[in-house]
């Protein structure tokens, strides 16, 4: 059962008034302008022991994806396509307002919006991933783990997946004798298209781009918008509590497409 | 006077538009007025309003309710008033300054079940209501069918100025207790008129909004001629009683204005058939 | 691109409908005796129930909020409700459309007239065939009028989507399925608010457009359903010959 709850994090109201004044004229607290991300660094192949990893540093949030890749079943209904699967947890270690246990409610949506992002835009080609149709298929798991959370974990996160997912090393199985076998050779993972997401806040009025924490304490509404290579939409969520209208959806959606771009230039970097 | 632009209304209907007063159940964006429940909108010269036709009784200071006594604390007993929050009748209210869990039986005076007629003193946004007995006309029940009715209902059912609880009372031989949270207690000198009141009761809750509610309910009773308002023998029915602050707007459906009525009862007497 | 034909040659879906056309939506309120508002809606092969209680106390006493209600929602699906049977415990999906659904009804109702109470909504999938939480959201807000709870306005719900390469309105569980867009919208229809919107699929930017605003449309089209069933569980056939023409005159307003 969903339930309302107040946020966690109380903002002091001498600073909610300097973040809407600083607003109003087109700043927020830390400098920047409405529509700037904060400063993104992306590390890859961090854990070894995974089949590829990234972590993800934006602003204050970081995040660390690994991959690792098995064989197993496919997914009902889509026997003909290897399977993917995203989870993302915020461990206690992230903010003082984390308590140990089964994920929330605002866990899972984080995961299921990120695993969508991913996962609509097919990212990953899975038809290529099949060993024996309808039986055994290449399945592959991307697991975050939210080290520090300052806010925006929608997008720090989709970047470690994407990132982690652009530098894995595939392992290669084949079938021998009606057995899986790791071969030792690794592969590119076949890569169709590079999403990003873009996550924006209103504030009053005013639309900000890639919250921090404080400012998704004062937020009215959230809305997180992913993108192809093509400058396709393939994943939207609206969260929170307020609302948009319809003009103000049409400009985040327009503004979700010009800094995807931006961004999907660093992301294709790591790709060697 | 003010022209409305719809009188049944929903939430989100906008009433009218201008530079007036929200009273009840409207609120009030860039000078337009708009519905936040179902009801029948209204004006008058305080204002606009919506006369809810569904809804959770909310408590209100000074209004009488009729509540059935749930369990105690060492302090005061847990009253269920039919409403969002349970109220409290403080045990001092009850045994005086000088009560003492020790000597005074609170379940002896008042036990889990028992009906009260009460009037809510205190309740604001932070406490749950608070209640009193010690007034005339306040107390336990001791006999009575019990009914319950939508508390928006109330009011109608009251009528102008005690108008059609008397109309029933008076065809059917009984005494209506009715409590402002939709309880009623019924006594009668006969079971036939005890039910016949229970029917007239549910045609009023049924269709309190219709227009021609009262000729209904005329029907239903047999009764032809008007009802006087003069005190009779048999009832002991106090015509100030049913005082309702309405508005003297003529226009005005046959709802009644349902915030400032002021309902006393009297324990009911023992009522012997002939 | 999807493969299967989900749109024949003369502009029909799968179930005779054509790209605009909304699916038969039914709603009837006041269903539950113990709720203090209920209401069930019938949208296309949807079968939802929902129930509201409150305002009422909160149990457990200290998750109550001083100044506001608190408002609970919880989606569930019986196992029944769908093609392969559905295991009772909440699944992730649930939990999510709960707090979806949730954040679509909250913005329309007047939290702050009941502090330290809570509203309990409780939306139950009899039968789902795509678009059950727009049903579901469309159900609930009439349900919370019933209960004569105060809102800002109604809340209603429609999806829309892409299917062999044309923006539909209200697509059923085969387009879900088979399409390549599904974007469900719950929309204020007196303040022009979204308060629901989400995407699967693949848009380009006009095809997005036209969504949103197809959804929207939709909504509409639901909200007209909505009203006419408050309208006439409420005031009934009883309205006298002017007040009727009163409201038609200020529906075209």
């Amino acid at each position: 059962m969903s339930l309302s709850k107040k946020s966690p994090i109380v903002i002091e109201q001498l600073r909610k008034r300097q973040m809407f004044d600083l607003i109003t004229n087109g700043k927020r607290l830390d400098g920047r302008s409405l529509e700037d991300i904060r400063d993104l660094q992306i590390e890859i192949n961090i854990i070894k022991k995974a089949d590829g990893s990234a972590k993800v540093r934006l602003g204050n949030s970081e995040v660390i994806a690994g991959v690792k890749v098995e064989t197993g079943a496919p997914f009902e209904g889509l026997e003909n396509k290897g399977a993917l699967i995203v989870t993302a947890e915020v461990l206690p270690i992230a903010s003082p307002y984390i308590e140990p246990g089964p994920p929330d409610e605002e866990t899972i949506e984080l995961a299921r919006v990120v695993d969508r992002g991913i996962r609509e835009s097919q990212m990953i080609d899975l038809d290529k991933l099949v060993l024996i149709p309808g039986k055994i298929v290449y399945v592959i798991f991307v697991d975050c783990s939210i080290i520090n959370a300052d806010g925006n974990l929608f997008d720090a996160t989709s970047y470690a997946v994407v990132a982690a997912l652009l530098s894995t090393q595939l392992p290669i199985f084949e079938i021998h004798d009606e057995k899986v076998v790791d071969t030792g050779k690794k592969q590119e993972p076949p890569i169709r298209t590079i999403p990003v997401s873009i996550t924006s806040i209103r504030i009053g009025n005013n639309i900000i781009i890639d919250p921090t924490a404080e400012e998704e304490a004062c937020m009215e509404s959230r809305i997180t918008i992913t993108t192809n290579s093509k400058n396709e939409y393939t994943a939207i969520q609206k969260g929170s509590t307020g609302y948009f209208t319809l003009e103000q959806i049409k400009f985040t959606a327009q503004t979700a497409r010009v800094k995807a771009e931006t961004l999907r230039t660093r992301l294709k970097e790591l790709i060697k | 006077m003010l022209e409305i632009k719809k009188r049944y209304v929903i939430p989100g209907d906008v009433i009218i538009e201008g530079n007036y007063r929200p009273l009840m159940n409207v609120i009030k964006k860039d000078n337009i007025i708009i519905a936040t429940r179902i009801g029948i909108a209204e004006s008058s010269k305080d204002g606009i309003k919506v006369i809810p036709l569904s809804g959770v009784y909310i408590p209100r200071i000074n209004d009488i309710v009729i509540g059935k006594i749930i369990d105690n604390s060492s302090l005061s007993w847990e009253v269920d008033i039919n409403a969002c929050f349970s109220a409290h009748l403080p045990a001092q209210d009850v045994f005086g300054r000088d009560f003492s869990p020790a000597k005074d039986d609170m379940k002896k005076r008042l036990a889990p079940g028992d009906l009260v007629t009460a009037r809510i003193i205190t309740f604001d946004r932070t406490r749950d209501p608070m209640l009193t007995i010690q007034e005339k006309d306040l107390g336990k029940i001791s006999n009575g069918e019990f009914l319950k009715i939508s508390s928006t209902r109330v009011p109608r059912l009251i009528g102008k100025r005690g108008s059609m609880i008397q109309t029933i009372e008076q065809a059917t031989q009984t005494r209506i207790l009715i409590g402002q949270n939709g309880i009623l207690v019924l006594t009668g000198k006969n079971d036939e008129g005890i039910a016949l009141a229970f029917k007239a009761i549910k045609l009023v809750e049924e269709e309190a909004h219709t227009s021609n509610l009262t000729q209904k309910v005329k029907d239903l009773l047999n009764v032809s001629e008007e009802v006087t308002q003069t005190e009779t023998n048999n009832s002991s029915v106090n015509n100030e009683d049913y005082v309702n602050n309405s508005n003297t707007d003529n226009n005005s459906s046959d709802m009644e204005n349902d915030h400032s009525s002021n309902i006393t009862t009297e324990s009911p007497k023992e009522v012997q058939p002939n | 691109m999807d493969q299967t034909i989900l749109i024949d040659e003369n502009g029909k879906r799968t179930d005779g409908r054509s790209i605009d056309d909304l699916r038969d939506v039914k709603i009837t309120i006041g269903v539950l005796k113990n709720a203090d508002g209920s209401a069930s809606i019938e949208f296309g092969k949807n079968k939802i129930i929902v129930a509201v209680y409150g305002p009422r106390e909160v149990h457990p006493k200290h998750m109550a909020l001083p100044d506001r209600c608190v408002l609970r929602c919880r989606y569930h699906m019986s196992p029944f409700s769908t093609d392969t049977r559905k295991n009772p415990a909440p699944s992730r999906r649930e939990v999510e459309i709960s707090k979806v659904m949730r954040e679509a009804l909250e913005p329309a109702i007047m939290l702050e007239d009941y502090p330290r109470a809570a509203i309990d909504v409780f939306v139950e999938v009899l039968q789902a065939d795509g678009g059950s939480r727009c049903a579901g959201i469309a159900a609930a807000s009439v349900a919370l009028a019933d209960a004569g709870v105060n809102m800002r306005d109604l809340v209603a719900a429609c999806a829309a989507g892409k299917v062999n390469d044309k923006i539909v309105l209200d697509i059923n569980d085969i387009e879900d399925k088979e399409g390549s867009a599904d974007m469900p919208v719950a929309y204020l229809p007196n303040l022009e608010q979204i308060t629901l919107l989400q995407l699967d699929g693949i848009l380009t930017e006009s095809q997005f457009n036209e969504c949103v605003e197809k959804a929207i449309h939709g909504c509409k089209m639901v909200y007209e359903i909505q009203r006419k069933a408050l309208i006439e569980k409420y005031f009934g056939n009883d309205l006298p010959e002017g007040e009727e023409k009163e409201l038609e005159e200020n529906k075209e307003n």
